[in-house]
């Protein structure tokens, strides 16, 4: 009943067969590119152990105390390794983000987590008994020993509580109860952690001692891990924020609670092309710049005039503490922006039709992603949900596009039926509608989705059951 | 995709921690093979170790001298090492298992003269520099005892400071070069 | 070919001469059946192709000798770019010990005037060891003023090593250590150097005296074994570590106090 469509549903016709695809190519590179990705992660996990193997450590095993200490320096390998991934993982390395998407990479970051606790732990508690055992004496003394007697083990100690620190703030049941701001900051304190496990690694124990080329590979690991963590997370930033020099020109509501912010700034086509991908802004005023925010351009940047200086835009809602002091920014301010970021973009098309599906402010990227992703008229879909026609945000822009690029648009607005898991609202759910109806070459498309959380997974399992496979479905969480 | 991923993982991981076996057992095989070295380190003490040299892979030194006519030291069961064979008594120097303590890697050598024990020292493989022992061949304390020794009958050349030649005349050297001439 | 063991007591035959202000002995194995006489006329001819050489580089080099290249050197009569070629090569030889030892050997007097006399008696070693290989003599053990180069084995044709005693510095009539040379193994060359008898000739880098009292290091070859011995009397226990660690020797350090720092080659 609230469904309106401008152009007329097209009939089920049956396509030239075989049509070339021109992301195959694309595709497969990706799609390597993230096995491979894979395959280092756990082949540097084996490593770590193969390095305690290589140095004869096998042949602790012959006595009970030798068994808990070559566990134990196992379990601090094993879990060492596993947080130099994190750190990784969460580096925005290109290789990465490239390959798999940055939301993915945080969702390993994510799972990491546990393990690398649960490892640590064990290599301190497994040597204590380990060491204790081989010396006669109980865990505890063992401990205090340890921290008395060998240089640098104190450190091990203060690392040992940051990471119980990290982690424990870092588990969702915890983090809803503090502000953001303070699970970050703590967050942040990773880096202590590690900085302080560092020297103990290197000076107990012989399997890094001086002379071993364990020691090479180790000293190799962390410095490489440090240095992608200092280029891609602090220099490219402060290179990017300085090189486009972006200031907010003007502020602009364009609904309830939504406001468009569009800033100048220099060498802007630098930052065109990236679709959907989300860059991270941060607001040089008081009280505003440590906050960072992940936001999607709505729209490419507008080259005005030969020096390079140009326009860009984007469009965010009052979500939080954060959010709500937007609207409030005045012109002038300078900006701090990192990226692009993400897989919402071009680079993970595989398919030659595309479905772009988006809802409340995740119209957003969806716009962004509508003005230059290649497609053949005809090849595209895009579908709006709001609750009503106003809630379509940049909705005139984007019928605009669609009808010069030659996409098929659908506004969906209206409530979502009570009690049922479904992204449609109401009378089309009723009407037995699903994402096929909309789409029938469905089961050969790239979906793209955003919006809240809940809905998207609708979404996404309504494509799932059409045929759709893991490969075509792209989402982009903007609210994490 | 992910099953590739999943298969090429297992089988690089697998891979890796084969090699990793095989360069330890070759390790530990090379270990017991070389022969032993004393070591005058403070057992039990719970300050840094001395620099002391350790028994496994010291390589160069200790294999040219097994070859070289004291009897030769042969590789038994990893764990254990052969004598160093100095003397022709029934002895000699037997490494135990390395056993990691909070300072690092400790082997534990046994004398034996006569069949009975008579010294257990514990050798620092991981010296105070945190240098990997097994692969320098540093000069470390000894005792008069402990170092090579001759009978002068055995010796058929003297090396010592440069003999003046008035000191030569009488020198252990004058006395030898005499009893050839 | 004789069968040889162990219990063979070696039967040896010796030349010595004097030269360098010290005493050269020549020591090789008697041949057992063989004729002394022929043995004895070979011998001869062994020491005196070294003795030529010896003396030919002493009247080179030794400061001793008013009229040597480097006495003249010594008094400023000679440029040392206007030197011979083997002075130079000599001298050139010592600056590169010098750069590997980092400083601890150097080529000059702390008065600043050339004394090659640390490089140049392991040379004359090195060179006699060459020129008795070359006349044939496949079992031999020089050894001047208590620098030592062996070849083969103490028995003819034989397996066994040579057996080098060490002097004890503290008692000069005893030894505190032996060492097998030659034989199978690679190591055929024993120096020693002390801070003890005729010191003058070991500048200790920096002010003061030595650690050590006395140094004896093995190696491969002669030149390396002398320069190594006195670089460590010089240069204490840094210059030892850094010989143990880049050179393939072993080293038995005796210590002012008597007490001792050995590589693993000296173990017992």
């Amino acid at each position: 009943m609230n469904t309106t469509t401008q152009t007329a549903l097209r009939p089920a016709a049956r396509r030239a067969p075989a049509a070339r695809n021109p992301f195959k190519g694309q595709h497969r590179r990706r799609m390597l590119q993230a096995d491979l990705l894979t395959v280092i992660a756990w082949a540097s996990l084996a490593g770590a152990v193969a390095l305690w193997l290589a140095d004869g450590g096998a042949a602790g095993f012959s006595t009970l105390a030798g068994a808990f200490t070559a566990v134990g320096i196992v379990a601090g390998l094993a879990g060492m390794d596993l947080v130099l991934l994190m750190l990784l993982l969460a580096a925005r390395l290109p290789v990465i983000d490239g390959a798999v998407g940055h939301d993915r990479a945080l969702e390993f970051h994510r799972k990491l987590g546990k393990p690398s606790l649960y490892l640590l732990l064990a290599h301190g508690v497994l040597l204590a008994i380990g060491y204790g055992l081989a010396e006669g004496l109980d865990p505890v003394s063992e401990a205090v020993a340890l921290w008395v007697l060998v240089p640098d083990m104190w450190l091990a100690y203060v690392s040992m509580a940051l990471f119980i620190a990290v982690v424990v703030t870092s588990l969702v049941a915890v983090r809803r109860r503090f502000p953001y701001e303070f699970w970050y900051a703590v967050h942040l304190l990773t880096y202590a952690a590690v900085l302080t496990s560092l020297p103990h690694q290197f000076s107990v124990g012989g399997l890094f001692a001086e002379g071993t080329w364990q020691r090479w590979y180790w000293l190799a690991v962390c410095i490489g891990t440090g240095a992608a963590l200092v280029h891609y997370r602090v220099l490219e930033p402060i290179v990017a924020t300085v090189r486009h020099q972006l200031r907010v020109s003007r502020v602009v509501a364009v609904g309830h609670g939504v406001v468009s912010i569009e800033m100048a700034g220099r060498h802007l086509d630098e930052l065109s092309g990236s679709g959907g991908r989300f860059f991270i802004w941060r607001f040089l005023a008081p009280g505003q710049w440590w906050h960072p925010h992940p936001f999607s351009l709505s729209a490419e940047p507008l080259q005005l005039d030969a020096d390079g200086g140009g326009r860009l835009r984007i469009t965010v809602r009052n979500l939080g503490r954060g959010s709500a002091a937007l609207a409030r920014l005045k012109p002038g301010t300078r900006v701090a922006v990192e990226g692009p970021y993400g897989l919402f973009s071009t680079a993970s098309r595989s398919r030659r039709h595309v479905v772009m599906i988006g809802a409340g402010i995740g119209i957003t990227p969806i716009r962004a992603l509508l003005e230059r992703t290649p497609f053949e008229p005809g090849d595209a879909t895009v579908i709006l949900r709001g609750h009503s026609p106003s809630g379509l945000y940049l909705g005139d822009e984007i019928l605009e596009l669609c009808q010069r690029r030659g996409a098929t648009l659908f506004h969906l607005t209206g409530r979502r039926p009570r009690g049922a898991q479904t992204w449609l609202p109401e009378s089309e759910a009723r009407s037995g509608y699903r994402l096929a109806s909309y789409v029938p070459e469905l089961a050969d498309a790239d979906v793209y989705v955003c919006g809240p959380a809940g809905w998207a997974l609708n979404v996404l399992d309504d494509a799932r059951r059409a045929g759709v496979r893991e490969e075509q479905l792209h989402y982009e969480r903007f609210d994490w | 995709m992910r099953i590739r991923a999943v298969v090429s993982a297992t089988l690089a991981s697998a891979g890796i921690l084969i090699a990793g076996w095989q360069s330890g057992t070759h390790v530990a095989d090379t270990a017991s093979a070389t022969g032993t070295t004393a070591g005058p380190a403070s057992a039990g003490s719970t300050g840094a170790g001395t620099g002391t040299t350790g028994s496994a892979g010291s390589g160069a030194g200790s294999s040219s001298k097994s070859s070289s006519g004291s009897a030769g030291s042969s590789a038994a069961a990893s764990g254990s090492t052969g004598s160093s064979g100095a003397s022709s008594n029934a002895g000699g120097t037997f490494a135990g298992d390395v056993v990691q303590t909070r300072f690092g890697s400790v082997q534990v050598q046994i004398s034996v003269t006569g069949g009975k024990i008579t010294d257990v020292t514990a050798l620092q493989l991981t010296d105070e520099d945190r240098r990997s022992v097994q692969i320098s061949n540093r000069a470390a304390p000894l005792l008069r005892a402990e170092v090579l020794k001759a009978q002068s009958a055995n010796v058929q050349t003297i090396s010592g400071a440069t003999v003046t030649s008035s000191a030569y005349l009488t020198s252990l050297q004058a006395a030898l070069d005499a009893a050839h001439l | 070919m004789q069968p040889t063991s162990d219990l063979e007591v070696p039967q040896l035959k010796a030349k010595t001469f004097r030269c360098m202000g010290t005493v050269i002995s020549l020591t090789v194995p008697v041949a057992p059946g063989k004729g002394s006489a022929a043995g004895e006329l070979a011998l001869t001819a062994a020491a005196a192709a070294v003795e030529r050489l010896f003396r030919e580089l002493d009247a080179r080099f030794s400061l001793y000798r008013p009229e040597s290249e480097a006495s003249r050197l010594a008094r400023g009569e000679l440029q040392l770019r206007a030197a011979s070629q083997d002075f130079r090569d000599r001298y050139a030889e010592a600056a590169d010990w010098r750069l590997l030892t980092e400083g601890a050997f150097t080529p000059e007097r702390p008065d600043g005037v050339p004394d090659l006399s640390g490089l140049v008696k392991g040379f004359a070693i090195k060179e006699a060891g060459a020129a008795l290989q070359a006349l044939g003599h496949g079992d031999w053990c020089l050894n001047a003023g208590g620098d030592v180069l062996v070849a083969g084995s103490p028995i003819a044709g034989g397996q066994a090593s040579w057996q080098a005693g060490i002097v004890d510095p503290q008692d000069r009539r005893t030894l505190i250590a032996a060492f097998p040379l030659g034989g199978s193994t690679a190591i055929r060359a024993l120096a020693t150097s002390g801070s003890a008898e005729r010191g003058d000739h070991i500048w200790t880098s920096g002010a003061g005296v030595s650690t050590f009292r006395q140094v004896s290091v093995a190696a491969a070859d002669i030149v390396t074994a002398d320069v190594l011995a006195t670089a460590i009397v010089a240069g204490g226990i840094p210059m030892l570590n850094r010989a143990t660690s880049g050179w393939d020797v072993e080293v038995l350090a005796i210590r002012n106090d008597g007490g001792i720092l050995a590589t693993p080659g000296f173990r017992a």
